[in-house]
């Protein structure tokens, strides 16, 4: 895909990555993270460290933990246990230096639904401490780009999923933050406003800033990553560059298969009635 | 929904060939039994649910049979007319809007998911109406009208108008509910509808009041022959004129009797042809909402910050002042409560001025109300609460957008309770006793915006978007109300030195001192609401995941 290569192009390639990790500062590190809800252990000490200035993807089936992991990381939710350093400052002891650097679009909490499209980033931006006028101009050309300007003056509540992605993304990016975290950013998106999302997001990368995503779309992560991180039942399974997460397997999709412990289930004979040239 | 676009020709293709099937079933037994079945398995499972059912079922039977016993002791009572004809009109009243403030979840009258079955409109309307006449509202009102027809029929030709007369009321607010809820299905199915929904509650609240200040005043004043004159109108307003024509017949006026039967039927005949043909459009033209849906919007005031809004101050108190209220007036449960609380905050003081019973110090009641709102601020948020926390790092900043929000209650309450202190006075004649009844006020808004802040921080619970009366989510009532009413006690704690001065100054009769009362009550206010704010800016900074987790449940 073209667009990959210009963005793995961007970064400093596969190759240079896989040699030395730590050759920028890491944007983000995890240290021994655990959350416990009740009896159940959502994420069971997690170490990472995600470097800078990547397109990072956070893939893993349903319930594996990415979206309490991401919580965590963005100081949304109050980790058991273990740290989180973001451009090196702790997320819990030094939030100040943290929150004006991360942007956040979490999953299945609401926006500011009540106000319309520009004046929630109107709101947003004043929120952040940006002037007023600055608000209001980065607005309208997020708004122009990620294509709401049309209907910039309706609520929120009234958009569709898609537009509401594309709204939380522009309220995460409008005090330009160094790290960019998005939970499912593509879940329920069509593909049009997918394609508008992963523009803006290329073009945010390619100036050197960092953006985690969680998802379970493969393909997805396979076209628009450099690094991932697959996540199973609470824990890291893998993590590295794209090539070598996917190692000698032919897709992303078949290694993360092989990774979670789910390859080769098949619904082999046991459905044999169906289809269309049965007997009956 | 999106079904309704398919459904045309599937309409067409009903009517080109009519399926032997569905005329060999009959369509009104089917939805009868579609009916009872669904309150059955409405029931099944939760036993909660259930109680709460039969108990609704026992008391709104029990209150029938007292209505209807109730009414029936009328007979004879020369005002029995009065009362029956219009206690008719609010029946059909209530019927008509019914359907608008408290959309029952009926599903057999939802036509939208009949849309795509090959029904013809008039099979479907006699069936929809019979399924209608089946639940807990039409019993109620078939009580009712049993009731009403007993106090005035007098005679044979009085016992016969009663028999014709009892269905026909029942069938005419039954099918006056039905009409209006599928000529507004549209409405009520989309966001806006459930928006109208939720502010049911700030109907039974405000309702409550008036008529209760009503029920009052008319007992005081000369009683049920005031009413004489609406009644002379009411008695010709379908479906009232039913009773109307018991009475007209009772009292041997055959002439009017026969007018108000053609009135009552013709009218009947009217609405059911009127549900028939919105029940068509219904079910054979697109979605409304595909339709709004891709008109493109071009309205609404210029970019940025602009009209009044730009006095607000700049930075985050203005956007947070100006967010807060955008939302009292866009978002239903907070637009609910501000005006219950200021409807019911008024009503108080200026009713029981205008009976004499009235105080000063009753203006302090919208105050109070008012202040109820800086309660589990955060909740009012509900998991949108997210943005905000995402952009509180110190206690500097937590203290700043609890006292924006504090502001922009206060930009309301504040002068709300100037009017409404000086209306109070104006009312009682009693200008002298104005800056004390202020300074009360504004003394107890101070305390319970402090109050309010405190539990805000320290008490968040959710409050779930769906359903008029749910303001708190399950498991989170122990919360609210300790700190409701925690908060409510420590708000009188907090303003009882200015009180005391109050009743210190009137007591040993020193009245042209009571003046003041304003400026120290003034003061004592802000200076609460100040340490409050600066008390409960830490909390909020050091808990904000938790606060998020307490304001997302549900």
């Amino acid at each position: 895909m073209p667009d990959q290569a210009v963005a793995t192009g961007g970064a400093d390639g596969p190759d240079g990555a896989r040699s030395a990790p730590s050759a920028g500062p890491a944007a983000v590190r995890v240290e021994g993270l655990w959350k416990r809800f009740g009896d159940q252990v959502a994420v069971a000490g997690i170490d990472l460290e995600l470097p800078a200035g990547q397109f990072i993807g956070l893939v893993g089936p349903n319930g594996a933990g990415k979206t309490t992991t991401l919580s965590m990381v963005t100081g949304l939710l109050r980790p058991d246990m273990g740290r989180v350093l973001v451009a090196g400052h702790d997320v819990w002891s030094d939030p100040v230096e943290v929150k004006s650097r991360i942007g956040v679009l979490p999953e299945g909490l609401r926006l500011f639904e009540r106000l319309s499209g520009r004046e929630l980033l109107g709101y947003m931006g004043r929120l952040r401490g940006l002037p007023g006028e600055e608000t209001d101009k980065r607005a309208t050309q997020l708004l122009d780009v990620l294509d709401l300007a049309g209907s910039q003056h309706k609520l929120v509540v009234d958009y569709s999923t898609g537009m509401r992605k594309k709204i939380g993304l522009a309220a995460a990016l409008l005090h330009n933050p160094e790290v960019l975290f998005l939970d499912e950013p593509f879940e329920g998106v069509d593909p049009v406003s997918a394609q508008t999302i992963r523009g803006v997001l290329e073009r945010y990368t390619s100036s050197g800033a960092t953006v985690v995503f969680s998802s379970h779309v493969m393909e997805l992560v396979e076209s628009l990553c450099d690094w991932v991180a697959v996540m199973a039942a609470g824990r890291i399974r893998a993590a590295g560059p794209l090539a070598d997460v996917r190692g000698g397997a032919p897709s992303l999709q078949a290694a993360f298969l092989e990774l979670v412990g789910a390859g080769g289930r098949d619904a082999g004979d046991s459905l044999d009635w169906l289809g269309g040239q049965a007997a009956r | 929904m999106s079904a309704a676009s398919a459904s045309a020709p599937a309409a067409g293709r009903a009517s080109a060939a009519a399926p032997p099937a569905a005329a060999a079933v009959n369509l009104t037994s089917v939805f009868l039994r579609l009916k009872l079945s669904l309150i059955r398995n409405g029931l099944k499972g939760s036993s909660k649910r259930k109680a709460a059912y039969f108990t609704s079922l026992a008391l709104s039977l029990a209150v029938a049979c007292l209505a209807m016993v109730g009414l029936a002791v009328l007979h004879g009572n020369a005002h029995a007319g009065t009362v029956v004809v219009l206690l008719a009109a609010i029946l059909a009243l209530g019927w008509t809007f019914m359907p608008l403030f408290f959309p029952s979840g009926d599903e057999t009258l939802d036509p939208s998911r009949l849309v795509m079955l090959p029904l013809r409109p008039r099979p479907l309307v006699r069936a929809l109406l019979a399924s209608s006449l089946v639940g807990i509202g039409p019993l109620f009102t078939v009580c009712l009208a049993v009731g009403s027809v007993v106090a005035v029929a007098r005679g044979a030709a009085g016992i016969v108008a009663a028999v014709v007369a009892a269905p026909l009321l029942v069938l005419g607010c039954v099918t006056l509910a039905r009409s209006v809820a599928t000529a507004n299905v549209r409405l009520l199915t989309s966001r806006k509808g459930r928006d109208l929904a939720l502010l049911s509650g700030l109907l039974i609240a405000i309702g409550a009041q008036v008529a209760n200040f009503a029920s009052q005043r008319l007992f005081e004043s000369g009683g049920l022959a005031r009413l004489e004159p609406a009644e002379a109108v009411v008695r010709w307003l379908p479906p009232a004129t039913a009773v109307g024509m018991v009475d007209s017949a009772s009292k041997g006026s055959y002439g009017t009797a026969a007018g108000q039967l053609a009135v009552t039927v013709l009218a009947l005949v009217l609405l059911l042809r009127f549900w028939e043909r919105s029940l068509t459009a219904l079910m054979v033209t697109p979605d409304g909402s595909t339709i709004a849906a891709a008109k493109p919007s071009g309205k609404r005031e210029s970019e940025g910050g602009a009209g009044a809004w730009a006095f607000l101050p700049a930075g985050r108190t203005g956007a947070v002042m100006q967010r807060a209220l955008r939302y009292v007036v866009r978002d239903p449960k907070t637009k609910s409560a501000w005006v219950t609380a200021l409807a019911v905050g008024a009503i108080v003081p200026v009713f029981n001025a205008l009976q004499g019973t009235g105080s000063m110090y009753l203006a302090c009641f919208g105050a109070g109300m008012l202040g109820m709102q800086m309660y589990n601020q955060f909740g009012q948020d509900t998991s949108a609460f997210w943005m905000v926390a995402q952009t509180i790092s110190t206690p500097r900043e937590a203290f700043e957008e609890l006292r924006a929000r504090a502001y922009a209650l206060a930009l309301v309450t504040v002068p709300y309770t100037v009017v409404l202190t000086a209306v109070t006075a104006a009312l009682l004649e009693d200008w002298a006793a104005l800056p004390a009844g202020l300074g009360v006020g504004l003394a107890l808004l101070g305390s319970m915006l402090c109050t309010g802040a405190l539990a805000s921080a320290r008490f968040p619970y959710s409050i779930p978007t769906d359903g008029a009366f749910k303001n708190v989510a399950p498991g989170q009532g122990g919360l609210a109300w300790a700190g409701i009413f925690g908060g409510m006690l420590v708000s009188a704690l907090i303003c009882s030195p200015v009180i005391a001065l109050t009743v210190f100054l009137n007591v040993t009769d020193q009245q042209s001192l009571t003046w003041i009362v304003l400026p120290l009550g003034a003061a004592w206010g802000t200076f609460a609401a100040w340490a409050g704010l600066r008390l409960a800016a830490p909390t909020v900074a050091r808990t904000l995941p938790e606060i998020l987790l307490a304001v997302s449940k549900g």
